[in-house]
């Protein structure tokens, strides 16, 4: 049975009025929520595949995670934002579980990380259906209607859901620019013996690195719940995006991690107004590719850490 | 004129804020032998990558056989007839020693000497089936200098070839260069000054990127400079 | 050396005495369920030729299988064309050869290895699966093609039909055994070396005069082509084409046949392959959704226990006993 899973993109709104300036303020705000998730998902795999070199397959999970965690809270009588609060936390369960029983037992084989966390990512998502059983499951946004911007009328959860994924990128540069947290990561991302010898406790540090990227995605996952089909198997597509964001922005900045986002979610918004969404994802699967070989060490390589 | 194989002329190499390498130049004659030496980090290796074209520099220009090769991908340098033993050594560990010598000989485009002789020139024929991850490290270094000798070079660039032998070893090292000095130029970097001595070439002394001194090795090493650099009083 | 390329005959031998008697105490319904196992066990040697050798992981295999698959449907369900099964055979080698040999070109001369690689290839499954289930027009959609007509060509006055049992199983088990045989020269002759070399240090290959990235990129795409053939093999006994035949479950499971069969062997993810489904025909029984989870477990389990495959163990138990025969 193929995990019929959403897309990140196909959450697009579809236009309303025909103009052309509604339709081009459309496609921006749908381009803008699409690349807003997709930050968020691909900023714990900037963490754990760009920075610790751990190829997390599971990492699309903290997405499915945050998602089911939004609707557990709504079906137990919670409201959406209860909800959300516990999206990230459950995502950060998750991996800090991961991180302590798996990932840092492997950091010297990387084929068996692969192995080990696609097992992982086979068991939740076997785990979720076995608990939650078959099918969609309904999550309801916390808003519904539209808001009358100048020149197209957009679904108001949308422009909060950029809101918040916004808030979020700029606690996260203040958190790894200014706190003491901060400055170990980018101690032990630079140079790893001399972290240890300064005495960071890199083990620590990664977890909890780790442990904090599954929880923006865990989060991710709890945005993202009401526009898209929440299904155990939802995280997949999730995961191969953010890895196209990560590897075509290149690892260690958030520039890069911007700029990602932008090609991969610009160009699936753009290209899914003209062809199906699968085409769209082969294209960009294929611009990808042909980024990575033009610019192989990322679009925005040599941008300040 | 018409005998010089590799010319490096006025090479600058700079890495972000740090000028690696500064107007050096490097002429090499066929079948000439000549020494690179210099206090650690003084940029050896790194002229050994630009001089085998791994490195662009960012001035001057390096012509082997009156070509460019900055930047040709590394096959295409080898298959030209460049040689090179890497500082770490690089053999493939878990390939058989003499496979290790097989794959050097297919990557060469004529390969001449046959498996049994290379494995007698570095003296491991008593260790052919031995896997190269298993050996001493001295006979890894050897192994290397085997690998290089199989692809048939017009020049062989060594780094450090005797790092981690012993005395003996070392200087059994230099006998075989010495050997083979005939057949092809040879460029080797070393830090050991009992090999060099032993070597007796043309010698270039780097320090911090430049040229410090460079002649026949008796006047190097007689030369004050050269011995206060040498200590670290400088 | 010798000794292990004698055990690796024999082995071989035995395995095909074993397919060669096996029609005479099985029945019909046994023998295709051996067959449809064995062009698996085809699948799983293509994946372990590249994974094997390489040490580069392909997570989206089953992309070239289903490629496979689906030509060599949309070519036998198509009336105008003449020998549609040979044709058919061919075309599905050459698309998934094709669709390996770009990926593969921007990816290996890119400098792309080890992590990456299998990143971009998962994704270039899930791609091929979504493709096969949203271009209705040609694919049939979900559901796929069916009445899919088995195999029939004349060769050289040699008429074969494959719509029995009996020929069937002797065609496919033919087919794998030469082409396993095949593949074991290749990985363990000169162009095997030379790739084991390559995985041990690329760049000393290459200061050797190797041009690895061409090197990978013909390994890949033999592979593919394969796996390709495996494809087309299996939709002509099974008489229909599905999305899940290039879908992530299958690329998972390959993973898993050539792991507990031992990666780098050839015949243990055959024999990984038979069993493997075996095992999961009587689990999915129970109940269906109990089988991915299973797989999962059983991938934790290789990492941590059993990094070589089933047959390392016997090899453990072996040195385990020569041990303590030293002891004593
Ligand atoms: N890729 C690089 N990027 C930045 N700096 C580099 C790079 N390669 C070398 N360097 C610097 O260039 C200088 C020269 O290094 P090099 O390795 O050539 O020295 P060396 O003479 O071979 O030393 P050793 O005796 O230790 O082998 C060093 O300061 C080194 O840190
Ligand atoms: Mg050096």
């Amino acid at each position: 049975m193929p995990p019929k899973a959403c897309s990140p993109a196909c959450a697009n709104a579809s236009p309303a009025r025909p103009d052309a300036m509604d339709f081009l303020v459309t496609t921006l705000l749908n381009a803008l929520t699409l690349i807003s998730i997709l930050m968020l998902v691909g900023l714990g795999l900037a963490i754990s595949f760009g920075l610790m070199n751990v190829t997390n397959l599971a990492h699309g999970e903290f997405v499915t995670v945050g998602a089911f965690a939004v609707y557990f809270v709504q079906s137990m009588g919670g409201s959406f934002w209860l909800g959300l609060a516990a999206a990230p936390i459950a995502g950060a369960v998750v991996g800090c579980i991961l991180e302590f029983a798996i990932i840092r037992h492997l950091y010297s084989r990387p084929v068996s990380t692969v192995l080990a966390t696609w097992g992982v990512s086979l068991i939740l998502q076997q785990g979720l259906e076995l608990t939650f059983g078959l099918g969609a499951k309904p999550v309801t946004p916390p808003i519904e209607g539209t808001l009358d911007l100048l020149f197209t009328v957009y679904p108001a959860y949308r422009l909060i859901l950029i809101g918040i994924a916004m808030l979020t990128l700029l606690g996260v540069i203040l958190l790894i620019s200014r706190t003491s947290f901060g400055l170990d990561i980018r101690t032990v991302i630079q140079n790893r013996e001399m972290a240890e010898g300064v005495g960071i406790n890199t083990r620590r540090t990664y977890a909890i690195a780790f442990t904090f990227g599954a929880a923006i995605a865990g989060l991710a996952g709890g945005l993202v719940a009401p526009l898209a089909i929440v299904l155990p198997q939802m995280g997949v597509n999730y995961l191969a995006n953010a890895f196209f964001v990560v590897i075509v922005g290149g690892v260690g900045s958030i520039g890069g991690l911007v700029a990602g986002s932008v090609f991969v979610g610009g160009l699936t918004s753009i290209l899914n107004y003209q062809i199906s969404p699968s085409l769209a994802q082969a294209i960009v699967l294929l611009a990808a590719i042909v980024a990575v070989r033009l610019r192989p060490n990322g679009l925005f390589n040599g941008a300040s850490r | 004129m018409s005998d010089i194989l590799l010319q490096a002329e006025n090479v600058g190499i700079r890495f972000g804020g740090l000028q690696a390498l500064e107007a050096l130049n490097l002429t090499v004659r066929d079948k000439e032998l000549c020494c690179i030496i210099g206090p650690n980090g003084a940029g050896k290796s790194t002229f050994l990558n630009v001089l085998t074209g791994t490195l662009r520099p960012t001035s001057g220009s390096v012509r082997f056989l009156g070509h460019d090769i900055a930047g040709l991908p590394l096959h295409r340098i080898a298959r030209l007839g460049i040689a090179r033993k890497f500082q770490i050594p690089s053999v493939f560990p878990s390939l058989s020693v003499e496979d290790n010598l097989k794959v050097a000989r297919w990557g060469a485009p004529s390969p001449v000497r046959p498996v049994g002789e290379l494995l007698e020139l570095v003296a491991l024929t008593n260790r052919a089936a031995t896997l190269a991850g298993e050996l001493a490290h001295g006979q890894k270094q050897w192994l290397e200098i085997g690998m290089a000798l199989a692809i048939e070079p017009r020049l062989l660039l060594l780094d450090e070839p005797t790092a981690g032998m012993t005395p003996q070893e070392t200087l059994a090292t230099a006998e075989m260069l010495l050997r083979l000095k005939g057949e092809f130029s040879i460029v080797a970097v070393e830090h050991d000054i009992r090999f060099v001595r032993a070597l007796n070439c043309e010698t270039l002394v780097l320090h911090q990127g430049r040229r410090l001194r460079s002649g026949p090795f008796h006047d190097i090493e007689t030369d004050e400079m050269v011995r206060d650099v040498y200590l670290g009083r400088r | 050396m010798i000794a292990r390329d004698r055990n690796w005959l024999l082995i071989f031998a035995v395995c095909v005495a074993l397919a060669i008697v096996y029609p005479l105490f099985a029945d019909g319904y046994q023998l295709t369920v051996i067959r449809d196992a064995l062009i698996f066990g085809l699948f799983a040697a293509s994946l372990d030729f590249f994974w094997g050798r390489t040490g580069i992981l392909c997570f989206g295999h089953a992309a070239f299988f289903g490629i496979g698959g689906y030509i060599m449907a949309l070519v036998t369900l198509n009336d105008a064309i003449p020998f549609a099964s040979l044709l058919g055979i061919m075309g599905a080698v050459a698309g998934a050869a094709f669709v390996a040999a770009i990926i593969g070109y921007f990816l290996f001369f890119g400098g792309i290895r080890g992590s990456y690689f299998t990143i971009v290839t998962l994704a270039m499954g899930v791609i091929c699966q979504q493709a096969a289930v949203s271009w209705s027009s040609v694919t049939g959609g979900d559901s796929g093609l069916i009445g899919i007509p088995p195999i029939e060509f004349d060769l050289g006055g040699l008429h074969v039909d494959l719509s029995q049992d009996l020929p069937s199983y002797i065609f496919v088990s033919a087919i794998v055994a030469v082409a396993v045989l095949a593949l074991w020269s290749i990985s363990r002759g000169r162009w095997g070396t030379v790739l084991t070399a390559i995985q041990d240090n690329e760049v000393r290959a290459a200061a050797l005069g190797h041009n690895a990235p061409l090197r990978l990129l013909v390994t890949f795409v033999l592979s593919a082509a394969i796996a390709g053939l495996a494809g087309a093999l299996y939709v002509c006994m099974a008489g229909l084409v599905a999305p899940d035949l290039s879908g992530l479950l299958l690329s998972t499971e390959v993973i898993v046949w050539v792991a507990v069969g031992g990666r780098g062997t050839l015949l243990g993810p055959v024999l990984g392959a038979i069993f493997i489904q075996r095992a999961q025909q009587t689990i999915s029984s129970f109940n269906p959704s109990l089988w991915p989870l299973l797989l999962g477990c059983v991938f934790v389990i290789i990492v941590f226990v059993l990094p070589d495959g089933i047959l390392s163990i016997y090899a453990r138990l072996k040195s385990l006993f020569k041990g303590r025969r030293r002891a004593q």
